[in-house]
């Protein structure tokens, strides 16, 4: 639609910021935590740290055997075609957002980092070298309580992490670039501010080539006809990670103020509405001219980004209504010609229910066509159990070397419904071949585990964290 | 075999995909998803309830629903902690048993919806206990195609028990208890303690020349190495080739012959082949003596494939093959065991020869 090249001070901002903050005690950049505040925040929780699954809970240990039994509770706990490694409880601080991505460090470790999804902390680093034996690198802390790291992502030694705040105005709010190459000490290199009287910040962010980010974000310039539809698709080249500068944006027409359209409808409030506004923002090497654009209330988009400064729309489709709105991701799986989208559930005990991982035919990708749904167990038996239930994240292919690639198999976390994964071979017929569902963490905040996002590496590791207080789950794909 | 041609093909050519093969998904085990089925049959007081009993104690039995005929027959109703649903009772160690009565394939598909539902602990093994009398063979062609209990369920195991001390009158009485042990994967010797040595080497020289190839165990004080509920991880055994230089399928043992007219075999074939001959003629033994192909089930070497292809037929009936992600070790033969009715090796190395011959 338009291009509104950012401020050029990327760099300085990021070292005003720093410098300010350090003299406030409100660093964005990484800032080991200690340990004090760690006990203090959680004085309640068990003993921390890495713990083999096999000690942690005895009556619950992984067979290592095959064809064992699968592992059984009395409140719906199932590993099923998944062996359990490891938990690690992130040192009391277990509440994980949507961003998990994989470094190997210079040295050769093997380091997962993962956002958290709301304060204290901001990120977590965790050497899964040997996946049976996490070790915390390092963890650090936001600046702010009213902050929210939620997603971050990496290319070799440079990590963008976003931050959203609760209210719009709110400051800091952007996304600041780590210089990871020394995981123990992530050293600032940036910091973008997309904060504004209309705007949250960023929400969620892709970086996967070294050179863009492409976000979620709201903008100082930008005013939403609705206070929900603050968060529109920006892009910025980071070539030169130092000064990060915005090179295209889109938002939905009528979403902003001045826009000749008029504000799109809205879902049924309260429940429903929850914003025409970009959440996932995936871009893959295969298609470098497409951003497959999840936009929450809106549906999903393809768009032709072969001119970054002018993102157009090739389709939309949005399920919603009769559907419950909340589109997240889209993957493209493009040998297949299907793509995987997701719904994200974010009502209490499926009150937003379906929230569904469906399968589209997008042979013609002008015209995707819905074909299927990855099928979950009954809601009835399911949306009582605490928290959330329903589709959210999927391990999305990340296009790079420490990413595991599948075209046949779907990865997801379902909240209370745990991790599953969906064999798509007959993309027809999705047929669920394994599953996780842990015991309701220590802490947790509504007595039921929550699994937020998965990620698995090229080794076919999985890593699964908990959106409240569970922190990481470390497993093995045995299908 | 229609379930071989039908959908993997039309879908893959709309969505290709790159990792699956012909089979679809590769898989690391042969049951997949699906839940694992043990079928243990026995012969009336052959101790089949007291090694089902020792299993589900086990830690290797936890999360095991148990079907049987009667509760009573299967005296674990002392051990019942509470009813759940009419048919089912919740046991200890996170199993339950579920009396099925005469229909398995409702109580078991039961069983699944109530586990989906929350109302039943969440298993994850069944094991079938059959009621003295019973054949095996239509358990196992109930469970042979999705359309009946095929695409939840796996049998990764059948199990004969056999008392050691009544083995020899037992098996010279009453031909279930001999077809018990021909369609058997496992034997298990049961009450050796209460018997000499004598009766012991005679049972299992009995078992041994009804089906060679199963694997015969000993039970100890009522008790079995619970590995022994499970899948083996390799197809039976290789046993001396006594024919077969050159191409094609060869016989690995000597045929045998059994009173019943059951005849048993291994057909073996050390070079990769096509799947179509292959299918084309089990296609047609099915088609002119479905009722007298009692089990066939084998892994082949299917050219192309990334591991052995894993096949299975119960009279008239074709399970969809499966290919595994891998060889399990360095022996890549293919290997097929027939049972059947009246039916000799040599006919089907002939059936199997010819439409090679019509393919190529």
């Amino acid at each position: 639609m338009s291009r509104k090249p950012a401020r050029k001070s990327g760099k300085k901002l990021a070292k005003s910021s720093t410098r300010k903050s350090s003299a406030s005690g409100r660093s964005l950049a990484a800032k080991p935590a200690s340990k004090p505040a760690a006990a203090k925040r959680a004085p309640a929780m068990k003993p921390k740290g890495a713990r083999p699954a096999a000690r942690q809970a005895p009556q619950r240990r992984p067979s290592e055997r095959s064809g064992a039994p699968p592992r059984l509770g009395p409140a719906g706990e199932v590993t099923w075609n998944f062996k359990l490694l490891a938990h690690h409880e992130l040192g009391g601080f277990g509440g994980m957002g949507e961003g998990m991505a994989i470094q190997i460090a210079r040295d050769g470790r093997r380091i997962i980092w993962l956002a958290h999804e709301s304060a204290p902390k901001n990120f977590t680093a965790v050497d899964v070298s040997d996946p049976r034996r996490p070790k915390i690198v390092v963890q650090t802390d936001l600046p702010e309580s009213f902050m929210r790291s939620n997603s971050l992502e990496l290319t070799g030694d440079i990590m963008a992490v976003a931050y959203q705040t609760q209210k719009v105005g709110q400051k800091p709010a952007g996304f600041e670039l780590f210089d990871i190459s020394t995981p123990e000490r992530p050293r600032s290199i940036a910091f973008v501010d997309a904060s504004g009287p209309h705007s949250r910040g960023v929400h969620q962010l892709w970086f996967c080539d070294g050179e863009y980010v492409h976000l979620a974000a709201g903008a100082p310039d930008f005013t939403p006809t609705h206070e929900l539809d603050d968060q529109f698709y920006r892009i910025f080249e980071v070539r030169d990670p130092a000064r990060p500068v915005e090179v295209g944006r889109w938002w939905l027409p009528g979403t902003r103020e001045g826009d000749r359209e008029a504000p799109p409808a809205r879902h049924a409030r309260p429940l429903l509405d929850r914003g025409n506004r970009a959440h996932n923002t995936n871009v893959y090497p295969q298609r470098p001219d497409r951003c497959y654009l999840g936009y929450i209330d809106a549906g999903m988009f393809i768009m032709d980004i072969s001119d970054k400064a002018n993102p157009k729309p090739i389709c939309r489709w949005d399920n919603s209504p009769p559907y419950t709105g909340f589109t997240h991701t889209v993957l493209p799986l493009f040998n297949r010609n299907l793509l995987v989208v997701t719904d994200e559930s974010t009502v209490n005990d499926a009150a937003d229910w379906p929230k569904l991982v469906w399968i589209l035919d997008a042979r013609d990708e002008r015209r995707p066509v819905p074909i299927s749904t990855c099928p979950l167990p009954p809601v009835d038996a399911w949306k009582g159990r605490g928290g959330r239930f329903g589709a959210h994240n999927i391990h999305e292919n990340v296009p790079l070397p420490t990413a595991w690639q599948s075209e046949d198999v779907v990865l997801g976390t379902f909240f209370n419904g745990g991790l599953r994964a969906y064999d798509i071979t007959n993309p027809y017929q999705p047929h669920e071949i394994a599953t996780f569902v842990p015991p309701a963490p220590a802490m947790s905040a509504v007595g039921s585990i929550q699994l937020n996002d998965v990620f698995a590496d090229e080794r076919g590791i999985v890593y699964t964290v908990d959106r409240f207080s569970g922190g990481l789950y470390i497993l093995e794909m045995d299908f | 075999m229609p379930a071989v041609t039908d959908a993997p093909y039309s879908v893959l050519n709309l969505f290709p995909s790159a990792s699956a093969g012909r089979f679809g998904r590769r898989r690391r085990r042969e049951r997949g998803a699906r839940i694992p089925v043990s079928v243990i049959t026995g012969f009336l007081g052959a101790g089949k309830t007291t090694l089902v009993r020792a299993f589900l104690n086990s830690e290797q039995g936890r999360g095991t629903a148990v079907l049987v005929n009667e509760f009573g027959e299967a005296g674990i109703d002392d051990a019942l902690l509470r009813d759940s649903a009419e048919a089912t009772a919740l046991l200890g160690n996170g199993c339950l048993c579920c009396n099925y009565r005469s229909d398995l394939q409702a109580a078991l598909h039961g069983l699944v919806i109530e586990r989906e539902r929350g109302k039943i602990p969440y298993f994850g093994r069944v094991i079938i206990e059959t009621s003295g009398l019973a054949d095996p063979g239509p358990i196992l062609t109930t469970f042979a195609t999705d359309r009946a209990l095929g695409g939840e369920f796996h049998i990764e195991t059948v199990m004969a028990v056999v008392a050691a001390v009544s083995a020899d009158s037992t098996l010279d009485r009453f031909i279930e208890a001999r077809r018990q042990i021909l369609l058997a994967d496992r034997v298990v010797l049961a009450k050796t303690d209460i018997a000499d040595a004598d009766q012991i080497a005679r049972a299992q020289a009995r078992v041994r020349a009804l089906n060679p190839r199963a694997e015969i165990l000993t039970a100890v004080n009522g008790a079995l190495d619970p590995r022994g509920f499970f899948e083996p991880s390799a197809p039976a055994l290789v046993r001396t080739a006594i024919s077969g230089a050159g191409g094609g399928f060869f016989a690995e043992e000597v045929e045998i012959e059994h009173t019943d007219n059951v005849r048993s075999f291994t057909l073996v074939e050390h070079a990769p082949l096509a799947f179509e001959p292959f299918a084309r003629a089990m296609e047609a033994l099915m088609a002119l003596r479905g009722a007298d192909l009692l089990r066939v089930k084998g892994w082949l070497n299917v050219a192309g494939c990334a591991g052995p292809v894993i096949v299975h037929f119960v009279q008239h009936l074709a399970h969809p093959p499966i290919e595994l992600d891998r060889w399990p070790g360095t022996d890549r033969a293919s290997r097929v065991v027939f049972i059947m009715r009246g039916i000799g090796e040599r006919q089907v190395r002939d059936l199997l020869a010819a439409t090679r011959a019509l393919h190529e």
